[in-house]
């Protein structure tokens, strides 16, 4: 069955076109020194989210379930979540330049799986085979990824600015930059609340993947882990040191190239249960592989 | 012409000339600045000297009828401050005649200044006048060029706008304090030393919020009463190091020949706070503060050099001004050196000399 209308891609498309036009038009303004208007900036930004969510819509509608089954509708999921978290969270913060980074990062995950077709390849509809738990991980999992892309943006404006800071830079980009002090304090609570999620998420998934431990994905598990791990190692050092460094934005940004790097076990894992005899579906499937379907 | 070597020279070091690590060498206090001024005026061939120091520049404006007398200048600058002889060489400025009346001109207007159009020159240069002449250091020449120079200078700045849109040192330092910090509800602040500049960077902090503002000077009395004008708390010189951990921003403007705030004393209050960021202001020359705390990740220090730097950044816009005003100052100095020499030739006072150069 030909699941992947037209429709939806071109849609996927044209929201991030738009989130392309959202940074140039904040990339114009900045290069003027000047911080961007937000009567135009916020309305541009929320269409192409509308788009992007009808987008994902259509193709669940066509899926019967979560649109999570390859890495292009992953990478699109992550980017919603990222934008819906900017929406959430974003007036809330008070943060300048956040719609800004956040358009750039929406741009890139979005865009770059346009690069490679094959990413969008066929599959079933309802790999999840209607499971609640593992149901419940995915949605878990790709909201923490949607929080650790946003904590990825935080690390990166307090690179800037501590870079500014210590070259001695001042006025453009810098001067609408948030403090240091701001940053350090959102991304360590940001840290704490991803990683709220992601722990969920894995514990569901451990306790599906308990249920049915003959795992084909037991690398992904691993690689999933150890990115836990990682994120977990960065909170109690940074809560230690009471404050975020240079070195631990570095390693949030890394560690969050970790989780998109995660993605792509998740097709060549799917690749493999196609090429399987028919058995292998959803309720016999390793629940990891389930797991990583959803990212 | 009558032959006579008598001339009008500067003869000195800016920040033009030398780095800011160079300049704190040649610092001198207002006591060492009189002493050496008496000394340069009873050498033979000194008819007339004047002293100028200030944080930017050690220069000295002098008449003299031997040649070659920067040379006794600098063997005397050097032999009562010890310090080596190519340093000052390599980074010394040296002006005669028509030369020297134009830099004495672009000095007072500000066009000089490391802060191009700053006003602070002008009262330092008027209060370096008043002590020599006080001393009879000056006599008709360098008299006649400072009231001229500076009532130039006036014309300059009320014509020209080559103050406009400048930056000062107070909101730099305020808008890097709310880059690291955000809100400054919660910065305290802590002046070492109760500099002009300081005082008004405090007061610019304070302005914009900050929780309050500490004064530790060497006299008591003076830190009490611009703690007061703050309506903050006095500390005693003694006793600041162990204060350190409770101030997010400390300002330096003290005299010490040494660094006061070490690399040791900010380690050692980092380690109590962990959490906060120092932002430090040294506004001193020579610093008051080590320049290898740059290295630490959590201190962010920022010296004279790089908040003139900072507060200079939209010199561009200001630079036709700046054109104009030297063109206006190069006629004014123009004049002033006809009416030298004419002065000079009733007088039998002031000759123009044959290595005498005249500016476009």
């Amino acid at each position: 069955m030909e699941l992947h209308a037209y429709s939806d891609r071109l849609l996927f498309g044209i929201a991030t076109l738009i989130y392309a036009l959202v940074f140039l038009f904040g990339l114009f303004y900045l290069r003027k020194r000047k911080d961007y208007p937000r009567s135009l900036f916020i309305p541009l930004f929320a269409i192409g989210f509308t788009i992007q969510t009808l987008a994902l819509n259509i193709r669940g509608i066509q899926l019967k379930a979560c649109p999570l089954g390859n890495p292009f509708e992953v990478s699109q999921f992550v980017v919603w979540s990222l934008v819906l978290l900017y929406f959430i969270v974003g007036p809330a913060l008070r943060l300048r330049l956040l719609g800004f980074f956040t358009a750039g990062l929406a741009t890139v995950l979005g865009g770059i799986p346009f690069l490679f077709p094959q990413w969008d390849t066929i599959h079933s509809g309802g790999i999840f085979g209607g499971n609640p738990l593992i149901e419940l991980h995915a949605a878990l999992a790709a909201f923490s990824y949607g929080i650790f892309a946003l904590l990825a943006l935080f690390a990166v404006m307090f690179l800037i600015q501590q870079h500014g800071l210590r070259h001695k830079q001042i006025g453009g980009i810098y001067r609408i930059l948030p403090s240091l002090r701001q940053l350090d304090q959102i991304a360590n609570r940001t840290l704490w609340v991803g990683l709220l999620f992601l722990t969920a998420a894995l514990a569901v998934g451990y306790v599906f993947w308990s249920r049915e431990p003959e795992s084909r994905t037991l690398f992904k598990l691993i690689f999933v882990s150890l990115l836990w791990l990682g994120y977990v190692i960065c909170a109690v050092k940074i809560r230690r040191r009471k404050a975020l460094t240079r070195r631990n934005a570095v390693v949030l940004i890394l560690l969050f190239g970790g989780v998109i790097l995660s993605l792509w076990p998740v097709e060549s894992a799917r690749k493999r249960s196609l090429q399987e005899p028919p058995a292998a579906t959803s309720e016999t499937l390793d629940p990891m592989e389930q797991i990583n379907r959803k990212g | 012409m009558v032959k006579d070597t008598r001339a009008l020279f500067v003869i000195g070091s800016s920040h033009h000339e030398a780095p800011l690590a160079v300049r704190e060498r040649f610092a001198l206090s207002s006591e060492q600045t009189m002493d050496l001024q008496n000394t340069l005026h009873a050498i033979d061939g000194i008819e007339e000297i004047l002293v100028l120091n200030t944080c930017n520049r050690l220069e000295f404006y002098g008449v003299s009828s031997v040649s070659g007398i920067e040379t006794a200048i600098i063997d005397q600058l050097v032999k009562k401050h010890c310090f080596e002889r190519a340093l000052f060489d390599q980074h010394a400025l040296l002006r005669r005649n028509l030369d020297a009346i134009q830099h004495v001109l672009e000095v007072a207007a500000g066009i000089d200044s490391q802060m191009v159009g700053e006003t602070e020159i002008v009262g330092q240069l008027k209060s370096a006048y008043a002590q020599a002449a006080s001393a009879g250091t000056t006599g008709p020449v360098l008299n006649r060029l400072m009231e001229r120079a500076l009532q130039a200078a006036k014309n300059a700045r009320s014509r020209f706008a080559i103050s406009s849109g400048q930056v000062s040192i107070g909101s730099v330092a305020v808008e890097l304090a709310e880059r690291i910090f955000g809100n400054l509800k919660h910065s305290h602040v802590l002046l070492l030393g109760s500099g002009e500049v300081a005082e008004k960077t405090a007061q610019a902090l304070r302005s914009r919020g900050a929780a309050s503002i500490a004064v530790s000077s060497r006299r008591f009395e003076n830190a009490r009463n611009l703690a007061h004008s703050f309506g903050g708390a006095a500390i005693d010189f003694e006793d600041f190091p162990g204060q350190l951990t409770n101030y997010d921003i400390i300002i330096g403007s003290t005299r010490a020949p040494v660094a006061i705030l070490t690399f040791d004393l900010v380690q050692r209050a980092l380690l109590k706070r962990p959490d906060r960021p120092f932002f430090l202001i040294d506004l001193a020359v020579p610093r008051d503060m080590d320049p290898a705390l740059q290295s630490m990740e959590s201190v962010f220090l920022y010296d004279l050099d790089d908040l003139a730097k900072i507060a200079n950044e939209n010199l561009s816009q200001r630079k036709a001004e700046i054109v104009h005003v030297r063109k206006q100052l190069n006629r004014s100095a123009w004049t002033i050196w006809l009416q030298l020499n004419r002065h000079a030739l009733r007088s039998r006072h002031l000759q123009p000399t044959e290595n005498s150069t005249i500016l476009n």
